[in-house]
């Protein structure tokens, strides 16, 4: 069985941020929904500052926290490692939110994050679903937290489940440029013009994820809080990821 | 007037409704419901107030929610996720344990002077847990779906699954007590588990409340087992500021219409005192919990840097806990009927106050959510959620005014009035 990890080599992200509007896409999300993100901060003070971002998807950890608190078990890792929302059992409660040390969910009932305008409002649904936009990815599977959802739960990162679980078993790493698992790979990863995303097996140690891990001493985000996150970051000498909640000083 | 006589059980209660609309026809019913109030008695007042206030801000948070949704509250995903509903409820939730508490007193620990006190804190410790749900089953996405994913998830990890499952039985235990007094029950063994029952039940429902908070590190303004000591004693506090000023309301705010048993009490010194020092320990617990937050640099306190600029707190702590614990020290006004029920007046307020600043306090560091959110979260409660919080009050409010219509909730056993004669009697 796969365990899959993602790994992001800070010294080659541009910052694009390519990657949330192909997640934005690939899972029709709102403006400002944004499952993918890459936040900028500044480290240091003025007048020795520098402007740094880091993506930053759902870390999919090995002790979901979020997994812990859902009194529903709406929220739940799958064996192969990805942490998803079945829409069906979702009550909307937010203690996954409440509980998710990397903020990457979102409740669907919120006013527009850019100030408009109300895309939900500008396409309506007629059935359960929380909005029609006009063009939307065809996939759809409510179980494990993919497609438009309906009103009032909580979606998330799926890495991309759609994707990844049409895999061949045994697979050890999804690569973008081998045109035979481009369609199962993440979005995000498959629109990282620098190539700054891995996706593969963790469980595996020849792929490409454990490597890049191994070689350059890939870092977890907020490793402190024992979540142990499946996605790594690789600092080198140029990249940074923050050590605390607050990105602004 | 239509005398209303007390019902011998709750289905009594529901046929005695039933029947009163049939006999009556559904205007005449309703308007002899309006007029519960009619003959003149706070209580009365309070349900006509009650009515008039849940009915408009009942209307208006349920008319903005099947419109607009979720939507009109101002919590959003990118900070505040759990807004002033949810205060609300962990407000009437704790106020009804400490109800439960007080209750516990003379049916537990074998305090018989509380007697009297005891059937009407426990009606009130259901009606505010029935406030309570109503605001969070308002405030949750999908209520009804969670009464079937919740027993069959089984999420034993979840400390909400827990506060679920022990607030459920609180409710069903209270529910049993208060019938088992109704029915003159006061002294059986029967009476006597239960009791003890409920009051395991409410330790254990309102510890798990604040371990819904405290379990999450994430969330260092909330972590620790403290939160749930906290939320216990606090919660008596509450319960004990309900039970004040209900107790002088009941008896329209005059002493001299209580029952002896009542009054030596309101008179005495312990009251004063007890209430004091429930205060104090609140004071120490908030202001002990405040200087670690802010001597701390630990990421995520810096919450309690904004809320020690609030002048909420300055009101909760100086005018809400301060005052009322002076007050009740001073033997010069803390037997004067007003002081004591400005005194738990003050003390609700700041522990509505208190529920707000924590809930809404623990979510100000937001959590990695972009370049463009501040490093502390704006959180403003929108319209519709003081809406909801006033339709949450108006059912509490309103379901205890009903209840001293309906309940003879000044009840005591008859062997505790017996016992007070003799003693009277010995003392003369």
């Amino acid at each position: 069985m796969a365990k899959w990890g993602m790994v992001i080599d800070l010294e080659k992200c541009v910052g694009c941020q390519a990657c949330t509007i192909a997640c934005g896409m690939e899972n029709t999300r709102l403006p400002g929904e944004h499952w993918q993100d890459v936040i900028f901060f500044q480290e240091g003070t003025y007048p020795n500052t520098e402007l740094k971002w880091f993506p930053r998807p759902c870390m999919h950890c090995e002790n979901p926290s979020c997994v812990a608190v859902c009194p529903t078990r709406a929220t739940y890792k799958t064996e192969e490692g990805q942490v998803l929302v079945d829409w069906e059992r979702c009550i909307g409660c937010k203690y996954c939110m409440i509980a998710c040390p990397y903020g990457v969910r979102f409740y669907t009932e919120e006013a527009p994050r850019y100030g408009g305008p109300d895309l939900k409002a500008v396409f309506p649904a007629a059935d359960a679903h929380s909005w029609s936009p006009p063009w939307k990815a065809p996939q759809e599977d409510w179980k494990h937290g993919v497609g438009v959802q309906p009103h009032d739960v909580v979606s998330k990162c799926t890495f991309c489940y759609h994707r990844v679980s049409k895999a061949p078993k045994g697979t050890a790493d999804l690569d973008p440029s081998n045109p035979v698992m481009r369609e199962y790979t993440p979005a995000c990863v498959v629109a990282c013009s620098p190539g700054a995303r891995f996706f593969g097996d963790l469980s595996n140690p020849n792929s490409e994820v454990n490597k890049q891990i191994a070689n350059k001493n890939g870092v977890r985000l907020l490793d402190h809080l024992g979540n142990r996150p499946q996605v790594y970051y690789l600092t080198g000498v140029g990249g940074a990821i923050p050590n605390t909640h607050t990105t602004k000083a | 007037m239509i005398a209303i006589r007390e019902p011998r059980d709750f289905a009594d209660v529901f046929k005695y409704l039933g029947a009163l609309w049939r006999e009556e026809g559904a205007l005449r019913f309703l308007r002899i419901c309006w007029n519960l109030g009619r003959e003149p008695s706070a209580a009365g007042a309070w349900w006509k107030s009650c009515l008039i206030v849940g009915v408009v801000a009942g209307g208006y948070s349920l008319y903005m929610l099947f419109t607009v949704g979720h939507a009109s509250f101002n919590t959003s995903s990118d900070g505040v996720n759990w807004g002033l509903a949810i205060a609300t409820y962990v407000f009437f939730a704790l106020t009804s344990s400490g109800l439960t508490f007080i209750a516990s007193m003379p049916m537990v620990f074998g305090f018989r002077e509380l007697y009297p006190i005891a059937k009407r804190a426990i009606w009130l410790a259901i009606i505010t847990l029935i406030a309570g749900f109503s605001v969070l089953a308002l405030e949750l996405g999908h209520p009804f779906r969670m009464l079937w994913a919740m027993p069959t998830g089984l999420q034993v990890m979840s400390p909400m699954f827990w506060m679920g499952v022990f607030y459920s039985i609180d409710l069903v235990l209270l529910l049993i007590k208060f019938y088992l007094l109704w029915q003159e029950d006061w002294d059986s063994p029967l009476s006597h588990f239960v009791g003890t029952a409920s009051f395991v039940a409410v330790i254990l429902a309102s510890g798990m409340l604040g371990l819904v908070f405290g379990s999450i590190v994430m969330r260092p303004m909330w972590y620790g087992s403290f939160t749930s000591i906290y939320y216990i004693l606090t919660g008596a506090l509450c319960g004990a500021a309900a039970t004040v000023v209900t107790t002088y309301m009941a008896y329209d705010f005059d002493r001299a219409k209580m029952p002896p048993v009542l009054r030596e009490m309101a008179e005495g010194d312990h009251m004063p005192k007890v209430f004091a020092t429930l205060i104090g320990i609140a004071l120490v617990m908030i202001l002990t919990r405040f200087w670690t937050g802010l001597w701390s640099n630990l990421d995520g306190l810096e919450g309690f840097h904004a809320l020690a600029r609030s002048p909420l707190f300055y009101g909760e702590v100086l005018i809400g806990l301060g005052l009322p614990f002076l007050m009740m020290l001073s033997s010069r006004i803390e037997h004067k009927p007003g002081m004591q029920m400005a005194a738990a007046f003050l003390v609700l307020g700041a522990m509505f106050i208190n529920r707000y600043e924590f809930i809404v306090g623990g979510q100000l560091v937001p959590m990695f959510k972009g370049t463009w959110v501040a490093s502390l979260t704006e959180y403003t409660p929108s319209l519709t959620e003081w809406a909801l919080t006033a339709f949450g009050f108006a059912i509490a409010l309103g379901l205890y005014a009903l209840g001293e219509k309906l309940f003879n909730l000044s009840a005591t056993p008859q062997s505790l009035m017996v016992a007070r004669a003799g003693d009277r009697r010995m003392a003369h």
